[in-house]
Formats: C-alpha cells, sequence, structure tokens
C-alpha cells in the first residue's frame, strides 16, 4: 500500500472510528482489552508485522472485526451473527487443519512425489519455489504452518496434472461453475418442494397427495447415476433437445471473440442478480397488506430482474454464446431439482401436518382468516423453519452429490476436478479443492443460518 | 320480547376415533341475549371445550357434526351457522362469536409479533381500518387488559404465561364480537390476577353489552361472573337456571353434589360431598341417564331411559327423573 489516501483511510480512519464507537459504547474494561487485541491483530496485518499475525495477514483482518465486536453487549440478531461468524472462522481453521492431517498420514510423502516429476523437475526455479511453499525438507509442524499460511494466502501450488495452471486459477474457474449448479438446484427445489409441499398437507388425503408423495418417494430413494443415465438417454438421446455432456459446444465457439469463461461469469452474475431481485420482491411483500398486493409485488421484481437480464444479454452480444451454455446446463439442473425437490416436498409436507394440530392454527381459523391466509401465512410461515433447518443438514450432501452429477453430465466443477485430480494423485489440486468444497459449504451454512435467524423470531429476540 | 343474540337448539358433534363415535357434544340447547352470561360447568372431559368448538366450527379433522342449530342473531336476521358454507362463516367467527382460548400458552403464531396478529383480525374484518387506528385499537385493548402496550411489537416468546392469556384476552376483543366464549381464561394465572382479570372481563362484557359464555371447571370462579349458569355432564346440559337458582336450590342431583363437593370460603362450615366413581366414558356413554351410575337417586327407570331436558319452571331447565325437592336437600345437607 503506498497509496497515501488508502494508508490515511484503512490505518487511521478505520481504526479511529472503531476506538471511538468502542469508548462511546464500553463501559465495562474488557471492551478495551478485546478493543486492544483487534487493533493489535489489525495493525499487525497492515504492518506485516511478522510476530502479530497468524498464518497471513488476510487471517488478521477476518479476526480483528469479529474480535472487536466482542468487546460489546450486542443482543439479538446482530449476537447472533456475530457468534456464527467466530464459530465458522474456527469451523474453517479446523477444516483446513483435517484436510493436512489426511494428507498426512496417506502414505508416501505427496510433496516428494510430487516434485519427482519430470515437468517440474525441468524447472529449476519453479522447483526451488515448490519446495519452499510446501516445506518439503521442514518438519510436519513447519509443514503444517506453511499449509495453513499456503490457505490463506490462497497459494496452492501448482497443479501438477494440468501443469502448468496454478490451483487457485484452476479453481477460481471451476467454483463458479459448481456455485451456478449448487445456487440454481437448490433454489429451484427448495422452492417447488415448499410449495408443494404445502399444498399437499393442505390437501392431505387426497388423490393429488397420495401421488405427490408418491413421486416424491421415488426421487427420494432413486440411485441418483442411473437416475442421470435415464435422463440423458430420454432427453439428450432420443429426444436430442440438450446436448450429452459438456459445458459448451467447442465447434461455436472457434471464433468467439471472449472466453466461455467471461460469459459464464456474467450468467453467475445474473443468477444473483435475480435472486437479489426476488429476495427484495419478498422484503417489499412483507411491508404490503394483501395478499394480492405481495404476490404482484414478489412476481413484479422477479419479471422486471428478468426483463432487465433479457435486455442485457440482447446487447451485449454474447447471447447466443450464453444461450450454449444454458443448453448445456439445462439437463443437470432438472436432474438436480428433481431429485432435490422430493425430500425438500416430504419434510414440508410432514412439518404441515404438524404445524396444522397447533393451537395457533385453530386461533388464526377462529379469527376468520381465509384458508389461503391461514395456509400461507400462518401454518407454511412457521414450517418453514424446519424445512430450512433440514435444508441446512442437507447442505454438505448437496455438495458432494455434486461429485456424481457432475462426472454424470462431464460439467468440470469443483466434484469433478477433485475427483480427476485424486484419480491422477495431483495433490495440491485434490487438496484445493477440498479446502475450497468446505469454504463453500462452511458460507453456504453461514447464510442459511442468518437467513433462519431472520424467519425465526425465538432466535433474533 | 327481547330477541336473543345466540339460540342454540339440540347442538350435536361427535369425535370419529378407531373406537367408534365420542359423544362430546350430545344435544345441548341453551339461548343468550346480549350483556347476559351463561356459565358452563362441569369436570375435566365433559365436553365444554367441544361445545365452543362446535359454535365457532373451528373443530379437529376427525369432529363429525351430527345435527342441531345454532341461530346467531346477524342485526335482527336468525342465521343458523351450522348450515352456512365456510366462506361465509368465516364471517361470523371473532366479529359475531370470538372467543378465549384455553391452550393460551400456544395460541399466538411464535413468529409474529403479538400486536400484529391482533391488527391482522381486525383488518381481516374491517379492511377499510388505517392501520394506524387499528394499532391504536390494540393499544387500548392492552391497556384494558393491563398489559403495556409497548409489548405489541414484541413476540409470543417474551411474554409471561399470564400476559399470553392476557393478549389471548384482547385479542377476543378486537373485532367487538356479539358473543365471547372465554375457555377457562384464568386457569394458568395466580389467584390475584385471576380475580382481576374476571372482573376486568366482567366489566368489559357489560360496558360493551356482549354476550358472554364462561366456561370452568371452577364452581367459585362461575358463580363470580355468571348470570346464568348451565351444568354439563358427559356432553349433555343436566340442568340450567340463574346463578342464586343453581346455588340455593339445585334440582339436579349432579349439580346438588357439585354445589357442595367445594369448601366454601364465606359463611358457616358446611358439610362436603364427594362425588363417587368417575365420569363416563364418552365412547360408550351409560344407557338411560348418563349420571344413573353415580347417583344416589338412581333407580330402574334412570338406568333404562334417558330424562329429556325440559323447562321445570321459568327459566330453569332440567333432564332427571327425581328432581330434588327443598326437603330433600336438607336432609342431606343435615346428615
Ligand atoms: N379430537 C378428538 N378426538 C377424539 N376425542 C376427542 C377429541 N377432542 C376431545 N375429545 C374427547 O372429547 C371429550 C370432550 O373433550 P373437551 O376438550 O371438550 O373437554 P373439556 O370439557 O373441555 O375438558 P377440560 O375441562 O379438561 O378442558 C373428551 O372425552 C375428550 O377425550
Ligand atoms: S335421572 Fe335418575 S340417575 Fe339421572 S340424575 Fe336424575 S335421579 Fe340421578
Ligand atoms: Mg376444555
Amino acid at each position: 500500500m503506498t497509496n497515501p489516501v488508502l494508508i490515511f483511510v484503512f490505518a487511521g480512519l478505520l481504526p479511529a472510528v472503531g476506538v471511538v464507537y468502542a469508548i462511546y459504547k464500553g463501559k465495562a474494561p474488557q471492551n478495551y482489552i478485546f478493543l486492544a487485541i483487534s487493533l493489535a491483530l489489525y495493525y499487525g496485518a497492515l504492518t506485516n508485522f511478522r510476530y502479530l499475525y497468524l498464518f497471513s495477514p488476510r487471517f488478521n483482518y477476518i479476526l480483528a472485526p469479529i474480535i472487536y465486536f466482542y468487546g460489546f453487549n450486542l443482543s439479538g440478531l446482530s449476537k447472533f451473527i456475530r457468534n456464527r461468524l467466530a464459530q465458522i472462522v474456527l469451523l474453517l481453521v479446523i477444516y483446513v487443519t483435517v484436510v493436512f492431517f489426511i494428507f498426512l498420514a496417506m502414505p508416501g510423502d505427496y510433496t516428494t512425489k510430487f516434485l519427482q516429476d519430470p515437468k517440474i523437475r525441468q524447472n529449476p526455479e519453479v522447483y526451488e519455489r515448490m519446495k519452499q511453499l510446501f516445506g518439503v525438507d521442514d518438519p510436519w509442524y513447519v509443514k503444517y504452518y506453511k499449509h495453513m499460511k499456503n490457505f490463506f494466502n490462497l497459494e496452492l501450488g501448482i497443479s501438477f496434472s494440468e501443469y502448468p495452471k496454478r490451483v487457485e486459477e484452476i479453481i477460481a474457474e471451476r467454483l463458479p461453475r459448481t456455485l451456478f449448479l449448487f445456487l440454481a438446484s437448490s433454489v429451484l427445489s427448495f422452492l417447488l418442494g415448499f410449495d408443494l409441499g404445502k399444498r399437499i398437507a393442505w390437501k392431505r388425503g387426497g388423490l393429488t397427495d397420495k401421488m405427490a408423495t408418491f413421486v416424491g418417494i421415488v426421487f427420494w430413494t432413486i440411485f441418483t447415476p442411473f437416475y442421470m443415465l435415464i435422463l440423458i438417454w430420454l432427453f439428450a438421446v432420443t429426444l436430442r433437445l440438450f446436448p450429452l455432456s459438456g459445458f459448451i459446444t467447442p465447434t461455436k465457439w472457434f471464433d468467439a471473440p471472449f472466453s466461455a469463461q467471461a460469459v459464464f461469469i456474467r450468467l453467475l452474475l445474473t443468477e444473483l442478480f435475480m435472486l437479489v431481485m426476488w429476495i427484495i420482491g419478498i422484503v417489499v411483500a412483507g411491508r404490503l397488506k394483501t395478499i394480492r398486493a405481495k404476490r404482484t409485488a414478489i412476481w413484479g421484481f422477479v419479471i422486471g430482474g428478468a426483463i432487465i437480464a433479457f435486455v442485457y444479454w440482447a446487447a451485449n452480444g454474447m447471447g447466443t454464446y450464453a444461450l450454449d451454455i444454458v443448453h448445456h446446463l439445462a439437463l443437470p439442473v432438472i436432474a438436480l431439482v428433481t431429485l432435490h425437490f422430493a425430500g425438500d416436498m416430504l419434510v414440508m409436507r410432514d412439518t404441515m401436518l404438524e404445524v396444522i394440530k397447533e393451537d395457533y392454527i385453530t386461533t388464526a381459523r377462529a379469527k376468520g382468516l381465509p384458508d389461503k391466509v391461514i395456509r400461507d401465512k400462518h401454518a407454511a410461515r412457521t414450517a418453514l423453519l424446519p424445512l430450512m433447518t433440514s435444508f441446512v443438514i442437507g447442505l454438505a450432501s448437496t455438495v458432494s452429490g455434486g461429485v456424481i452429477t457432475e462426472t454424470m453430465f462431464s460439467w468440470k466443477g469443483m466434484g469433478l476436478t477433485l475427483l480427476e485430480a485424486t484419480t491422477a494423485q495431483d495433490t495440491p489440486l485434490a487438496i484445493g479443492c477440498l479446502v475450497f468444497t468446505g469454504v463453500l459449504v462452511l458460507l453456504a451454512h453461514l447464510v442459511a443460518d442468518i437467513l433462519y435467524a431472520f424467519l425465526d423470531p425465538r432466535i433474533r429476540y | 320480547m327481547i330477541v336473543p343474540v345466540i339460540k342454540v337448539e339440540n347442538l350435536k358433534m361427535y369425535y370419529k376415533t378407531k373406537m367408534g363415535y365420542v359423544q362430546a357434544v350430545d344435544g345441548i340447547s341453551f339461548e343468550l341475549e346480549a350483556g347476559e352470561s351463561l356459565g358452563i360447568v362441569g369436570e375435566s372431559g365433559c365436553g365444554k371445550t367441544s361445545v365452543s368448538m362446535t359454535l365457532l366450527r373451528t373443530l379437529p379433522e376427525n369432529a363429525h357434526f351430527m345435527g342441531g342449530h345454532v341461530w346467531f342473531n346477524d342485526n335482527g336476521k336468525m342465521v343458523d351457522l351450522t348450515q352456512l358454507p365456510e366462506d361465509e362463516m368465516r364471517h361470523y367467527r371473532w366479529r359475531g362469536i370470538s372467543m378465549v382460548f384455553q391452550a393460551a400458552m400456544n395460541s399466538l403464531n411464535p413468529v409474529y409479533k403479538v400486536g400484529d396478529q391482533i391488527v391482522e383480525a381486525i383488518l381481516n374484518h374491517y379492511p377499510d381500518t388505517p392501520i394506524d387506528q387499528a394499532k391504536a385499537k390494540v393499544a387500548k385493548l392492552f391497556e384494558l387488559v393491563t398489559l403495556d402496550p409497548k409489548r405489541m411489537e414484541q413476540y409470543p416468546h417474551q411474554y409471561s404465561g399470564g400476559m399470553k392469556q392476557r393478549a389471548v384476552i384482547a385479542l377476543s376483543l378486537a373485532c367487538d364480537p356479539k358473543v365471547i366464549i372465554a375457555d377457562e381464561p384464568t386457569t394458568a394465572l395466580d389467584v390475584i390476577v385471576q380475580d382481576k382479570i374476571l372482573r376486568e372481563l366482567k366489566k368489559i362484557q357489560k360496558e360493551l353489552n356482549m354476550a358472554m359464555i364462561y366456561i370452568s371447571h371452577d364452581i367459585a370462579v362461575i358463580a363470580e361472573v355468571s348470570d346464568k349458569i348451565a351444568v354439563m355432564y358427559a356432553g349433555k346440559f343436566v340442568e340450567e337456571a340463574d346463578s342464586t337458582t343453581i346455588f340455593k336450590r339445585p334440582m339436579h342431583p349432579y349439580t346438588f353434589l357439585l354445589m357442595n363437593a367445594f369448601p366454601s370460603h364465606v359463611g358457616p362450615k358446611k358439610k362436603l360431598f364427594t362425588i363417587p366413581g368417575e365420569p363416563p366414558n364418552l365412547l360408550n356413554p351409560p344407557k338411560g341417564c348418563r349420571f344413573a351410575p353415580r347417583c344416589p337417586w338412581a333407580d330402574n327407570r334412570c338406568r333404562e331411559q334417558d330424562p329429556e331436558y325440559v323447562e321445570v319452571e321459568k327459566g330453569h331447565y332440567l333432564a332427571c327423573w327425581h328432581p330434588l325437592t327443598e326437603e330433600v336437600r336438607q336432609n342431606e345437607l343435615r346428615k
């Protein structure tokens, strides 16, 4: 950092604001202790003072604000978020540690094997750098320290199956692909499962209920690879609606003026944009009175978002290329959504049936509320909480199940990369994939937990 | 002639179970005028809650309506609530008949603010009310039940049991109902608060000229709030009269025993009766008079034929083959 303005803001203004706020709010001595620790970590990282940071300055930047807020008597949601953040950071450290020890415990030192590789031996400069990076000649605890440091520095070495690409480059390319699939499928299947579950529970015992439950159980228990093969056979081979597999159709991209990755990142951003529009719609709807107005608000924002997205893609000249990617995406998304909605639907149906028996549902009926209001505003709203819990619990398996999906559809995301790296004994890449898949799961957990706290006042207050 | 606000005729509702029908409400009749209050007293499980749920038609799924009428006075027009389609019935709920639920602990939705849940009821029936006005009304109701209006912004789990109970009372008053059913509204509270709330409820009821149905197993509480008392036994009303009559001149053996099964806090020490045996199983109630197995005056006729519920003197209804006379009562008390 050499820019004086930046130095002023980050070394002076930001901590000063923190200090003033802490003194203004603080009453107990512990405020100042936490404040001091937090400042020490912050400045340690800023000045790169090696005795004041653990692993890497980056880690300090994560720790300092969390520790700072431990000096306050927070309450409600802010306290919940602070504690969750601290837990997630701790879990992250534990997780990355566990990954290290798993690889340490594996027979044969992967670093030596890695460095024996002719491709790397040919280049003495790279060889030395890698040796340093992994701490090849060091005892295990130094290796561990370096492993942690590398993680926080985002320096994961060089992939050896995809030499000479760096691991972090590969992950930067693959992570968004997994994220896209994961977001699209989990959000869609959650919505579908929530909506269907609530409807069939409300009309329980009817034909629709029985059929939907049956279909749900079939999807829930089906052997995943088999199901995906059926989908591929039906839609790609027989009906030829979608391509067999892969990420793009290479022939279409020969003279493309931009990389597939650039288009894909924009697609991912579009997906996030749609998600944000939908959430804004929900928030706005929360302030409206009638069901009609609420529904109009949500659909208004979603459709508005879709129109903006459409105009954006029509105008930027990448539209046809994006369509090619979307075309490849369709089948994996359909597979994941159909597989996952079933579990959500069954859980939702079950909790709805429990909630319907609650006294407050009788109160809602006695108040003379219309049937739909009782179902949506009172029953489904509280049944949403257990559904969220089961969703959070299922997060990890959703991501790990991604390995199968990505393999079946040759969709090069984190899962397939991990599989290939493992079979090719490309340990740096395997470690990188594992660690970042873990980061993805932990972040998803954090988001889901905070959402949960928003939805459940008993946690908030 | 005064037209009643609510007139119930021979109301029947059974619960269907695997073992057969539970005859929880089996031919109930009564009527109430505006400003009048009826207390329903009876042992646990005799069907008190079932009666109120049948009036509001907020029954569990296995409940089966078996007949009878609930005539509700809708501005001079008598409407039979039992015959209305569901979407018309809902307009009579809360505005016509509202209820203070027995299970106040879980009667409020945990994910919404208490104030908002009451506002919801108001806006549901009077959609044109501005929100501020609805909120102001809720604040007033909160003051009425001695809750701090600031608590409107809190969630049910931030309330104590007694506060929830009071919030549920405030909720029941939200739409100025013509009839209010209070199902053991004070059982969760300590005696002092209980007394206060009872008095408050009574005052509100008289002020707003509502008809009130007050349900309890506690005869002392019933006596305090009710103009009329109905004694319920095993799904049926066995006696109904004004409070003094029920206390001074009960004619049904069950009423008599019930009145004298509780120690009274005031007056001379009196003899305490116990009622032998247990209330009957409503799945398979005894033939004839349902009280016969426990009744000291029961004879063969009682065990064979069910006595009809008839008006024996003005405003005094009774179902018994051998009504107690003053002489019998005095004898019993002296024994
Ligand atoms: N859903 C149901 N299915 C079957 N039987 C039921 C159901 N609800 C209540 N009952 C039975 O109906 C009878 C009357 O129940 P109810 O709740 O009306 O009694 P109650 O007089 O209100 O009792 P308490 O004073 O304990 O509240 C009881 O014998 C009970 O076991
Ligand atoms: S009818 Fe007979 S059994 Fe029933 S209460 Fe009267 S005297 Fe007792
Ligand atoms: Mg009851």
